[in-house]
């Protein structure tokens, strides 16, 4: 059989295009139900350990709760079928739903929730309260378990559908009985994802396998409640460290998914018709300055009320999120969207950008040109434009500011110092949490005004905490509302933050990749969405 | 006699710089490990997250052993390194030498196709611009190198992404394939980071060949070649590329060493899951098993780079001893 020159070409061609292209088209037919999602860089794998995002969505995805908040911030059951509770408001006996079984076929046990709730309360506020308050946490039977109090307790189903700070998953009895500064090292949970450890490269991919085992609830997906359904095979992160690389791969089509993209590449990403820009936290990021209590100038009342008066919040926007539908304002200190946001004792400043009055109040406050060091993290881009541009403010009105860039991680270490500017200490650094979080004073530690005890910055007013510890004892949400305007007229007094201003993070999707779930927090959930 | 005598002094010098590198790599280690220790950051801030309360951190700490003393840290590195244990990363928990295995195949790759790629056409490159100095080609040549060596690596990164990857859709933005996974996956993963990665090298290559050609293309020797009816190919291969040698495979070994540090970028750009962005990522989370072990292992890597360049001016130039 004789060959010609142009067959021989032709199979060539082939030959070559076998070799090149259909690699990619080819894993594209298999992997039809495969999501690329670029979320970060998942390190830490329990999330009771750290207080991490990506832990966090980590957690949601592999765990499962007692209860979730829906689209209207209301707690419904989860994992719990039945709940009761005495008529003496003490004794709250949970029964759990049929057919709940861990990753590895074992049935999920009222002991495991009884562990979780313990290891969970070693780490989180909200945690930490209902422990204080129990006088029993035990289980009855196989799918019954008992939380007796000392005393009536009504924010119980609350606390326990915490969607801020740490949620309260649900772990196996015998990783749950680890300490909480020692991480679990199996990633076995009950919620509709497994974990593939065989496809788990530390700091570049982890992969997640849809739980064919899983029953989800009959109610349908609203935030953190309701059938948690999974309509892919496999989720993969990956993680794109450099943004325009991760810009460019969901351009291509190699990714599908980008949690957060950089603001300057929103235009690219607008621009192209296969890509949208969506905002899956609705109410955003509160950013805020923690100001030094205990050291000059701001351990004066004066000084701290001044920088209400020059922060001009739409100022900060612009630096922090150009585009303007990304963004707002918070003069709440209950966030801009939560139940308990109210316009208490904001009247006087609400405007900022008033440099004048500023000024005014840091003479009052007798300030003499102190060093005023803002702690500047120059591997976060927000909040390094916002502190410079609240160093900038500040020089303008003659006080004497003074940038501290460094990583993230250092500054982590050095706010933890607590002394003078000149021994190492600092006066302000820009950070931000969920607009969302602020709506729950008791799981959140912004709000911890303790003095020293406090989160940093060491914020003290003795009838703010006071206020506080009502919190939890208050019966009805038009009470709590009426407290949290209570607790804002004060906190606005002594003013324990400074709030810079509200941005929303959008993700970018490639059209295909619809119905995901939308939240008031930040936490992103994975169920629900599909690939078309 | 005289040979036997020429092997132990090779022998005698292979040992003598061993035993230098094991003293290179010692200090790299004790030099490493202090100034991690001195430099601000705190793992275990990171590890706990931004919302982390001091009290949680302390936790951490304690169970990390960052509370000890410097020493008691440091002779508790030395010993267990010294049993080959290079200790379990503070993040992934896993040991750093399983994650540096894990990372190898990715980064040897990427080395290799960019060293094999530079050498070829850089020191063609180079002798085509020698043998026709001062003309069209050599000029062309000399500003492309230029152009090459002055262009950083992730300008070129994106640039070629932008080009072949999202408007002509004939390459992958970014990742890595596995050889397991199929010879073509791997290279097609890779065209793009070889191209990038490269050019410099060619450029700094072909510049010193250029010039060592050209040197030696003046010699008498040359000229009595050419005399003798020597052909061009035979001229310049036989006759001139040998003996421009020693200082091309100089070049070529530095080039080696400085690749570590382009190996950084490219992966960082191309999304490649090497050495050098375990290096990165380790150092953003002060990592500090996985940090100090790294830079140990390159300072070894970069001591045997050099001492293999010197065995190999022997098989270049004859003349040279040691």
């Amino acid at each position: 059989m004789e060959t010609s020159r142009r067959e021989l070409m032709k199979l060539g061609l082939a030959a070559g295009a076998t070799f090149s292209m259909p690699a990619m088209l080819r894993a594209q037919t298999q992997e039809l139900r495969t999501v690329r999602m670029v979320m970060g860089d998942l390190q830490v794998f329990d999330p009771f350990f750290t207080t991490s995002d990506i832990t966090q969505y980590h957690g949601l995805a592999i765990y499962d709760t007692l209860f979730g908040l829906d689209s209207n911030l209301v707690a419904q059951p989860q994992m719990v079928d039945k709940w009761t509770v005495s008529e003496d408001q003490r004794i709250y006996t949970f029964e759990l739903r049929d057919s709940l079984s861990w990753h590895d076929g074992t049935p999920v046990t009222a002991a495991d929730c009884v562990a979780s709730l313990r290891r969970w309360g070693e780490v989180d506020p909200a945690g930490q309260l209902l422990l204080e308050r129990a006088a029993e946490i035990s289980s009855k039977d196989e799918k019954t378990f008992v939380i007796g109090f000392k005393e009536p307790f009504g924010l119980v189903i609350d606390l326990l559908a915490n969607a801020a700070g740490r949620p309260l998953f649900i772990m196996r009895e015998q990783d749950a009985k680890r300490p909480a500064t020692e991480q679990v090292t199996a990633n076995i949970g009950s919620g509709p994802f497994k974990f593939n450890a065989s496809l788990a490269k530390p700091g570049s991919s982890v992969t997640y396998d849809r739980n064919e085992n899983y029953v989800p609830r009959h109610e349908p997906a609203s935030e953190f409640s309701g059938g948690k359904v999974v309509n892919v095979d496999r989720v993969i992160w990956d993680n794109i460290s450099d943004p325009q690389t991760a810009v460019a791969a969901l351009q291509a089509s190699e990714v599908d998914f980008l949690l957060q993209p950089p603001a300057d590449l929103y235009p690219a990403i607008e621009a192209d018709p296969d890509l949208e820009l969506q905002a899956l936290g609705k109410s955003g990021s509160a950013f805020y300055a923690r100001i030094n209590f205990l050291q000059k100038p701001f351990n004066n009342v004066k000084a701290r009320q001044a920088l209400l008066h020059l922060v001009d919040q739409e100022a900060f926007l612009q630096v922090v999120s150009p585009d303007p539908k990304y963004g707002g304002t918070v003069t709440s200190l209950f966030g801009s969207r939560t139940a308990y946001s109210n316009d208490e004792n904001t009247g006087w400043y609400k405007k900022g950008g008033n440099p004048e009055k500023a000024k005014l109040l840091f003479e009052e406050a007798g300030y003499a040109g102190e060093k005023v060091l803002i702690l500047t993290p120059t591997d976060w881009s927000e909040g390094n434009n916002a502190s410079q541009f609240l160093a900038a403010s500040l020089q303008k009105i003659g006080v004497n500011a003074e940038l501290a860039p460094m990583t993230w991680s250092e500054l982590s270490a050095r706010r933890e110092n607590k002394g003078p500017v000149e021994d190492g200490g600092w006066s302000i650094f820009v950070t931000n949490q969920s607009d969302f979080s602020l709506g729950n004073p008791i799981g959140s530690i912004f709000f911890l005004a303790n003095g020293e005890k406090a989160w940093y910055g060491w914020p003290k007013s003795d009838e703010f905490e006071a206020l506080r510890a009502k919190w939890a004892d208050v019966g009805t949400t038009e009470q709590r509302k009426e407290l949290a305007r209570e607790m804002q007229r004060v906190w606005w007094d002594f003013v324990g933050a400074v709030f810079l201003c509200r941005a929303l993070s959008p993700s970018a999707r490639r059209k295909e990749l619809t119905d995901l779930i939308s939240t008031q927090g930040e936490y992103r959930p994975m169920w629900n969405m599909k690939k078309v | 006699m005289e040979y036997e005598e020429g092997v132990k002094a090779l022998v005698t010098y292979i040992l003598r710089r061993t035993m230098s590198a094991i003293a290179v790599m010692a200090m790299v280690g004790a030099f490493v490990f202090l100034l991690l220790r001195l430099a601000p950051g705190d793992p275990a801030a990171i590890l706990a997250g931004r919302a982390a309360t001091t009290e949680m951190i302390a936790g951490i700490r304690q169970q990390l052993g960052l509370n000890d003393p410097l020493p008691i840290q440091f002779m508790r590195w030395v010993w267990d390194m010294l049993g080959g244990d290079f200790g379990n990363s503070i993040f992934a928990g896993r040991p750093v030498l399983e994650l540096i295995a894990q990372r190898l195949e990715p980064t040897v790759s990427l080395s290799l196709l960019t060293m094999t790629l530079s050498v070829t056409v850089g020191v063609s490159f180079g002798v085509l611009a020698a043998w026709r100095a001062g003309g069209l080609i050599d000029r062309t040549l000399t500003a492309i190198s230029a152009l090459g060596y002055s262009v950083p690596v992730f300008v070129i990164g994106y640039f070629l992404i932008y080009f072949f990857a999202i408007q002509a859709r004939w390459l992958p933005v970014q990742g890595y394939k596995l050889i397991a996974d199929g010879l073509g996956p791997w290279f097609m993963h890779l065209i793009l980071p070889t191209l990038a990665l490269s050019l410099g090298f060619v450029a700094f290559i072909a510049r010193v060949t250029r010039a060592s050609t050209l040197e030696v293309l003046t010699e008498d020797y040359m000229r009595t070649a050419a005399a003798k009816g020597a052909s061009p190919y035979a001229m310049v291969v036989h006759h001139a590329l040998k003996n421009a040698g020693v200082p091309i495979l100089t070049v070529i070994g530095i080039s080696f060493a400085y690749m570590i540090g382009g190996v950084v970028l490219t992966e960082t750009v191309f999304n490649i899951p090497g050495i050098g962005r375990l290096v990165v990522d380790a150092i953003n989370n002060r990592d500090y098993p996985i940090i100090q072990s790294v830079l140990i292992l390159t300072s070894g890597l970069y001591v045997l780079i050099n001492l293999t360049v010197d065995l190999a001016y022997t098989l270049i130039d004859p003349r040279i001893r040691y």
